[in-house]
């Protein structure tokens, strides 16, 4: 190797860094909130939905008078792109804790895995993150930045089934008596899946008749359906978590007659309620697919939905929307309690927060305080329903837009 | 390539004042997330350096290093979570398993080659993926260490993240660039020009590429641990999953395949141009940076499409070739025919029983027996598909015959691996040249020289002879890909006769040839005679062969139609019928 490549090599080092190192960004009066979500990649459009919800409740706040205890100063939303993977999330954690330093706190990542890596970052840097990812590992960590304002993943595990039940006594007059499993193995669904094969089915009584797990992306969905149709269970669990896994397994079922709420079918996640699930089959094969959520669009939130639609050409808001929207809202009561553009004081003010109006509307179960680990005390679930081609919010009673609908026996 | 001395000092001296420039940039930089930057460029570069050990250097390619990584990372996430044990030593370990891995690994997919071996590596990060999922490993995160944050290599400052990774870079480029030069370098880079050639040269490919893969595997292993304790958090995806195997792949083709450096540039360029382009355009066209990133590498692969260091040596040396002038080639003057000794019932080397091979319904060789006598020069003439060259193949341990003996100094060494067969002292060229292309005329005959060599420098000392002897040390500097075809006869010469032979197999060395040409080779084939060896020769040009070999045997339809010395087999009828022709009937009345 001789001396010019060496020059060479060390220049465009030198060349690479000083363009890394220009475009630092420019200090603002304005309160910088942060949105970390996947821009870009396969998950950018629940990425995209993400920043439309935070667009519109910022614009909502600024256009109510802002933060009030600071002299109605405005709200400002930075987005970063958390990108495809981990590692792009992590970087995109590190680039916001270094570049924007005025920022008071954040909500995304939307994977589990993305905010994990996130919160390893915001955490370090003592910036407080709000999320509505369901992983149990992101509270117990012993974070004392982060704040879960969905059920976690076992919580909505624990509560699913006998919320299920209830709903389904209720509505039919009669209760299940056994139950069937067909699931993906990623880690949502098996992290769903594992207390009820463990206590729950003992508890309530259930029997499980057929228990089928998949490996993504399915190929052929008949051997699985068969085994549904010959076990006939009186309620299907059904947990794809690829909405094009959900479309051949709906359309499976609705070619072996147990379509169309013939057999009860719940879901776990908002995969299987995503509007392209709509686009991209039969509108009716749908009807009467259920699904556990941490938000959906609930009676509280009637008006804004309206707006929302306007705004964004979206047929309904789904839970990433909802809650992000929410979020928002959460950073505003801080805020005004706190009385000062700063992190620590932000995330004291979320420690403190218990509020059961304002931006408590937004999230099931009609509170907002977070626990010491960071969850959000009184994180219900809802179960929503497709109906008549929109998925609406059918449980529980008080929070729904409309009654389930569940095959009398 | 310049002079050796050059050669030992440059190297190291260009990686330590890289390091220091490195160290030096880090240390300056303030910002956590430029920090973090510069200390993922180093990751993907160790890598780029593990794909490039075995895939850069043997041409086998690698879809698969990600298999490496994730066990890396997840044995240190695993070991820290469940046992406490800290990654300083987790890291080590991960290294010794990703070792173990790559030999794992490598002893049934060597068995494939080309895009085979390929698409069998890709099968392993995959299955490992579903195979963590099952365990139940989704994510895993490194518990936060707040009293002992040192012990876990969490470091508040970021730097240290950054020297860490460069310390493991610096090192791994050490590595290769001692491998490089040495012994195992040039097997590899053999094996990866003509798998056939090195093998018949000696060369124990399965051998030279196992330790590849181990040690490729170890590198891979040992930077997959570093990477969680970075991360903090491991999934499936993120360490075994297709951008993995990828990114090692590409930083290594970009900056440059089969050298120390490439890898190296790849990461440095591409990893921060990919962020920037992340940062800055993500938010305004998402997915834009995917398409920016694309068309650059599109563009250097097309401007550069062996990768930025080669173009750049290239654009700043000229190839060695173009800068050292073709000496004249020497006069051809005939030599004159010297009597040779008379070998009958001298010792036998080769024996030949009873040998057949069929290929389905054709019987290449059919039940062929004849002795080589020690010294002797044999030629071998026959019709084409008379089965001559299937007969070296199955002399050198290509092909194993179906049936019959064959022994070498009383030996049997019917099924015994070329490279054996090459060191026990079988030494063979081909009847269409196979030299290493992308070496020098040195490098080809070091590579022959390795099988009796006790060091490098042994075999370096045993090249040079062998060259000498053929006449072609003048070339030594020049790449192989460049030279004549007499040249390249003697060069494949040459780099049989580095093994040190005691019997040679020539195929067909003087074809193609004009006659100034054939009078220097023959007089080359000579000279060994001479020394002892014995030599058996495929041979057409019959004026040639009449003069040059003590004895004939004539091969026809696989069988041994006759053998005798070359005035009786030159007027044998049926040799004449079968191969020599009506019109040497003509002229030798």
């Amino acid at each position: 190797m001789n001396e010019m490549v060496r020059k060479a090599i060390g220049g465009a080092l030198a060349a690479a860094l000083s363009i890394v190192a220009f475009g630092a960004a420019a200090q603002k009066k304005d309160i910088e909130v942060g949105l970390i979500a996947p821009m870009s990649g396969p998950w950018a459009r629940q990425g995209q939905v993400m920043k439309v919800a935070a667009d519109l409740a910022i614009d909502t706040i600024n256009k109510q008078g802002g933060i009030k205890s600071m002299g109605g100063a405005k709200l400002k939303l930075t987005v970063f792109d958390a990108g495809d993977s981990v590692e792009k999330a992590k970087n995109a954690a590190q680039r916001m804790v270094a570049d924007a330093p005025d920022l008071v706190g954040a909500t995304g990542a939307y994977l589990s895995s993305f905010t994990l890596a996130v919160t390893e970052v915001t955490e370090r840097a003592q910036l407080p993150v709000l999320t509505f990812s369901y992983s149990d590992l992101i509270t117990s960590r012993g974070f004392k930045y982060v704040f879960q304002t969905s059920a976690t993943g076992d919580q909505m595990a624990e509560a699913s089934l006998p919320a299920l039940m209830e709903m389904a006594e209720k509505a039919s007059g009669k209760r299940p008596k056994t139950v069937g499993v067909v699931m993906d193995n990623t880690a949502a669904s098996v992290a769903f899946v594992k207390p009820i094969r463990s206590t729950q089915l003992e508890r309530l009584g259930l029997k499980l008749v057929v228990d089928e797990t998949f490996t993504p992306p399915l190929a052929n969905a008949t051997p699985l359906i068969q085994k549904v149709r010959s076990a006939r269970p009186d309620v299907l669990l059904l947990m794809p978590t690829a909405i094009s896994d959900a479309k051949l397994l709906l359309e499976k079922m609705n070619e072996f007659g147990l379509g169309r709420g013939k057999m009860p079918t719940i879901s776990n996640g908002a995969a299987i309620l995503d509007p392209d699930l709509r686009t991209n089959m039969n509108v009716e094969q749908l009807e009467g697919v259920m699904s556990v959520v941490a938000n959906w669009t609930t009676a509280a939130q009637k008006d804004m939905v309206e707006d929302f639609k306007k705004k964004t050409n979206e047929p309904w808001a789904t839970q990433h929307f909802m809650t992000t929207y929410g979020d928002m809202f959460i950073f505003k009561a801080a805020l005004e309690m706190a009385g000062k553009a700063d992190r620590e004081s932000v995330a004291q003010a979320l420690r403190k927060m218990d509020v059961t109006d304002g931006p408590a509307k937004y999230f099931p179960g009609g509170r907002v305080k977070f626990d010491e680990r960071g969850r959000r005390e009184g994180a219900t679930l809802l179960i929503v329903q497709w109906q008549n081609g929109i998925p609406l919010t059918v449980y529980p009673a008080k929070e729904a837009l409309a009654a389930p609908a569940w095959p009398k026996q | 390539m310049k002079t050796s001395n050059r050669k030992l000092a440059g190297p190291g001296l260009a990686i330590i004042l890289f390091g220091i420039v490195y160290a030096a940039v880090t240390g300056f930089i303030s910002n956590s997330y430029y920090q973090l930057i510069m200390t993922v460029v180093p990751v993907w570069a160790v890598m780029g350096l593990s794909w490039n050990l075995l895939s850069g250097y043997s041409g086998l390619v690698s879809f698969g290093h990600a298999a490496f990584f994730g066990l890396g990372a997840y044995f240190v996430a695993l070991a820290q979570i469940h046992w406490g044990l800290t990654p300083w030593i987790g890291i080590p370990l991960a290294g010794v398993l990703g070792g173990i891995a790559g030999l794992v690994v490598g002893l049934p997919t060597f068995r494939l080659r080309g895009h085979y071996f390929a698409l069998a590596m890709l099968a392993y990060p995959l299955a490992l993926l579903y195979v963590f999922e099952w365990l139940g490993y989704q994510e895993l995160t490194l518990p936060m260490q707040r009293e002992a944050p040192m012990l876990a290599m969490q470091f508040a400052d970021h730097r240290v993240h950054a020297f860490l990774a460069l310390a493991l870079m610096l090192g791994a480029m050490a590595l290769t660039s001692r491998l490089e030069r040495a012994r195992f370098g040039l097997s590899l880079v053999a094996i990866k020009q003509d798998e056939a050639a090195a093998e018949a040269a000696g060369i124990n490919t399965l051998a030279w590429k196992l330790k590849a893969i181990t040690l490729s595997g170890a590198m891979a292993g040992a930077i997959g641990g570093f990477y969680a304790v970075v991360l903090l958090v491991v999934t499936p995806p993120a360490v075994f999953g297709m951008l993995v195997s990828a990114q090692a792949l590409i930083v290594a083709m970009f900056g440059g395949v089969g050298t120390v450096w490439g890898p190296v540039i790849g990461a440095v360029v591409l990893v921060p141009l990919s962020e920037i382009l992340h940062a800055r355009l993500g938010n305004v066209i998402p997915g834009i940076q995917g398409v920016v990133y694309g068309i650059a590498i599109v563009a250097v692969i097309l401007l550069a499409p062996e990768g930025v260091f080669w173009k750049m040596k290239d654009l700043l040396f000229r190839r060695a070739t173009k800068s050292v002038p073709t000496p004249p080639a020497a006069a051809a003057v005939p030599l004159p025919i010297t009597a040779r000794p008379d070998h009958a019932g001298k010792s036998v080397i080769l024996e030949l029983r009873n040998v057949s091979k069929a290929f389905g319904g054709l019987k290449a060789v059919q039940d062929v027996s004849f002795d080589v006598a020690n010294g002797e020069i044999l030629g071998i003439i026959g019709p084409n598909g008379a089965g001559k060259t299937t007969l070296f193949n199955l002399l050198n341990g290509f092909i194993v015959p179906d049936q019959g003996e064959v022994r070498f100094e009383g030996r049997d060494i019917v099924g015994d691996k070329p490279y054996r067969i090459c060191t026990a002292g079988v030494g063979r060229t081909f009847q269409v040249v196979r030299p290493f292309r992308r070496m020098t005329v040195e490098q080809n005959v070091i590579a022959g020289a390795f099988v009796h060599a006790a060091s490098d420098d042994a075999a370096r000392a045993t090249a040079r002879e062998a060259l000498v002897e053929v006449g072609l040390d003048r070339h030594a500097q020049r790449l192989a890909g460049g030279l004549t075809n007499k040249e390249l006869r003697l060069l494949e010469l040459a780099r049989a006769l580095a093994g040190r032979p005691k019997l040679l197999l020539l195929d067909e060395t003087l074809a193609g040839l004009g006659g100034g040409d054939v009078e220097e080779v023959i007089a080359v084939v000579r000279k060994l005679a001479a020394k002892g060896i014995t030599i058996v020769i495929i041979e057409h040009t019959m004026p040639a062969m009449v003069r040059l070999v003590d004895r004939f045997i004539v091969l026809d339809h696989g069988a041994v139609l006759a053998t005798g010395l070359p005035a009786e087999v030159t007027r044998n009828e049926a040799v004449i019928d079968a191969y020599l022709g009506k019109r040497w009937r003509a002229e030798s009345a």
